[in-house]
């Protein structure tokens, strides 16, 4: 049995319990580090090279809170996840490209890296390949491997159903993973619903958004994000454009977007951006421009390591006013 | 006679004004915050007090600006809001049909934009200071020039040079270069106030619908300069109203003045609140590691409210 380390951030929000489930049927420990905290952050800080983006200097961060405690850290290579469809040279951020490379040559000390690179543009059976591969790097046959691939492929698609229900993946992995009892929320009938659209790991980590998604729910709103769209869905709005751009995560946040700009029930969207994010600099044009054309209101908000939660606030309490007077005044 | 009071705490001014039941101002003041925000409310209300002579009784009272929770427990408050909303309410009451407003402050700036009386958009500057008040600061002291003279150099001009406003400590080093080079002083600051309105609509203004009537309001519109050059570059007239530096205290006081006809009462302290002792103090969580710093808030030794905190674990709820 091994101790797998998994970081708290990045593809964690969408993936985890795909990788837990399957580490665990293999017969191993997996060992998550905590939500991002300000320690965590600062660590990140100190480790990283200078001009990374604050979430690669964050993942930093969670891979050093997790070395002493891992036989094995888990940072694949991810280049594609596309399982069907034409997306041509889409891939992931460069800064994602070359992660296994950046916390091996930061971390000396580290323990052996699982960078086993993910590409399912290759194949229908490269998701199986690719477990295999993992799992032999454990000393688990190929046979136990692609048992434990299936059985995570099923936990996957109940999580996915799970967040297009409209569950955030905070809860949405508390109630898979341990049986925890879906909250139930009240909203008042006239109440605002906001779409954040974003990196999962800008809108679902509290910290680095300075708790977003809270201001939002304590003022009842009811909040939708990309992740809660079927492939179907974004894809159909990717059809739309004359071109996609060439990232995963940016291109989800961009079609997502989208598809709410044009619901009448949807009364603002909100871009949550990294600071010094190169793709962010497109996706966050693109959006601007289309929720003009959309008459919809728009807020971007840009975080980065020295962001304070009274800025946010601020724009945040500002916006909600917006919204709430364009109603009232409708 | 009934009035409502507006504070706005921002970080480089501390305003005050009492409006009348017509939204018309019956006391202004405009204080430098320099970093002691709690005793410059004290004082300031204290003093317009005296100013009223008794012959005012505050019947609401809003605050807003970054202090804004600050100074709502020491004054008081019936009403908080932020700084956008609050510039946006004070200018729509004063130029009706309003459709633009520019706002520079101390450290903040940002471009609200209204249609039919109603915000649409609205933009504040991020993680950059450059072309704020602060900086405006920084350099009439480098040029040994009054703040409320530096504006007037640049009328003097006939020849603006080009200063690179990107940027504060770039824009100081091109103005150095520029004056040893032997460009005048006007020409320079004429310069900058032109780059300065470059970076805000590059920045701030960045993709807005800037449409008339175009007011431009906050402690920066003193400066005739800046008007100028926006007038320049926007091919408009910008609009400075009367109160401009004290807009968003107008705003907090027209938000009190809204709370009141909805629910009558008020928790505010009174003029006396000099005598009343306010202290804060703070101390670093160990809860968890992210070691927040809590402030303590005390009112006469009482503790009275906490923040600070991410989880909220010492949130103190209070009557």
């Amino acid at each position: 049995m091994a101790r797998v380390g998994i970081p708290h951030t990045l593809a964690y929000f969408l993936y985890y319990p795909f990788w837990k489930t399957f580490f665990e049927a293999l017969g191993h420990q997996v060992v998550v580090s905590s939500p991002t905290t300000r320690e965590i952050l600062d660590l990140g800080v100190e480790e990283t090279v200078n001009d990374a983006c604050i979430p690669i200097k964050i993942y930093h961060g969670h891979v050093a809170s997790l070395i002493d405690k891992v036989d094995y850290m888990f940072c694949p290579r991810l280049v594609s996840v596309r399982l069907h469809g034409d997306f041509g040279s889409e891939t992931f951020c460069p800064k994602f490209l070359g992660l296994p490379d950046l916390i091996r040559l930061t971390f000396t000390k580290a323990p052996p890296i699982i960078d086993t690179r993910i590409d399912l543009k290759k194949g229908k059976k490269e998701l199986e390949s690719i477990c295999v591969e993992v799992g032999s790097r454990l000393g688990n046959s190929s046979q136990e491997s692609q048992a434990a691939c299936k059985k995570a492929r099923q936990v996957h698609r109940q999580y996915l159903a799970l967040l297009r229900q409209g569950t955030m993946p905070p809860e949405a992995m508390e109630i898979l993973l341990n049986g925890a009892k879906p909250a139930s929320r009240e909203f008042p009938p006239d109440g605002l619903s906001i779409a954040v659209v974003g990196y999962p790991y800008a809108i679902y980590d509290p910290y680095i958004n300075v708790g977003l998604l809270n201001m939002l729910a304590r003022e009842k709103i009811k909040i939708y994000t990309q992740d809660m769209l079927s492939d179907k869905i974004l894809n159909r709005e990717a059809r739309e454009l004359p071109k996609s751009m060439f990232w995963y995560f940016s291109n989800r946040a961009v079609y997502g977007g989208l598809y709410y700009m044009k619901k009448a029930n949807i009364d603002g969207i909100i871009h949550v951006t990294a600071f010094a994010c190169g793709p962010d600099a497109m996706v966050d044009r693109l959006l601007e421009i289309e929720a003009r054309r959309h008459n919809k209101p728009y807020l971007s908000i840009s975080i980065d390591e020295h962001t304070g939660e009274s800025g946010v606030r601020t724009r945040i309490e500002a916006f909600v006013d917006m919204l709430r007077y364009r109603r009232d005044k409708a | 006679m009934k009035g409502f009071l507006g504070v706005d705490v921002g970080s480089v001014s501390t305003n005050i004004v009492v409006i009348n039941e017509n939204g018309e101002v019956l006391a202004e003041k405009y204080l430098r915050t320099n970093g002691r925000p709690i005793e410059v409310v004290q004082e300031g209300i204290h003093e317009v007090g005296r100013e009223l002579n008794g012959e005012v009784e505050i019947a609401s009272a809003g605050t807003t600006g970054s202090a804004r929770f600050l100074a709502s427990m020491i004054i008081g408050a019936d009403v908080v809001k932020n700084e956008i909303t609050a510039h946006a309410v004070a200018a729509s009451a004063v130029v009706p049909g309003v459709r633009t407003i520019i706002e520079i402050g101390g450290q903040d700036s940002k471009i609200i934009i209204l249609r039919d009386g109603v915000v649409t958009d609205f933009a504040m500057n991020t993680v950059c200071a450059a072309g704020t008040g602060s900086f405006l600061d920084q350099q009439a002291s480098r040029l040994l020039i009054p703040i409320e003279e530096f504006g007037n150099y640049a009328l003097k001009s006939k020849n603006p040079v080009r200063i690179a406003g990107r940027c504060a400590v770039f824009a100081e080093s091109d103005m150095i270069h520029k004056q040893q080079l032997g460009y005048n002083i006007e020409d320079i600051i004429a310069g900058l106030c032109e780059a300065l309105v470059r970076n805000y609509m590059n920045n701030v203004g960045k993709g807005k619908e800037i449409l008339e009537p175009v007011i431009f309001q906050g402690g920066v519109a003193a400066n005739a300069g800046l008007v100028q050059a926006f007038n320049k570059y926007l091919n408009t007239k910008v609009t400075v109203p009367p109160h401009f530096a004290v807009m968003g205290a107008i705003g907090a006081a027209l938000l009190a003045k809204e709370a009141y006809a909805k629910k009558k009462g008020t928790n505010f302290k009174g003029f006396n609140l000099r005598d009343i002792k306010f202290v804060t103090n703070s101390f670093e969580c160990k809860g968890c590691s992210n070691a927040c710093e809590v402030v303590q808030f005390f009112q006469n030794g009482e503790l009275l409210a906490r923040w600070g905190d991410r989880c909220g674990k010492w949130e103190l709820q209070t009557a």
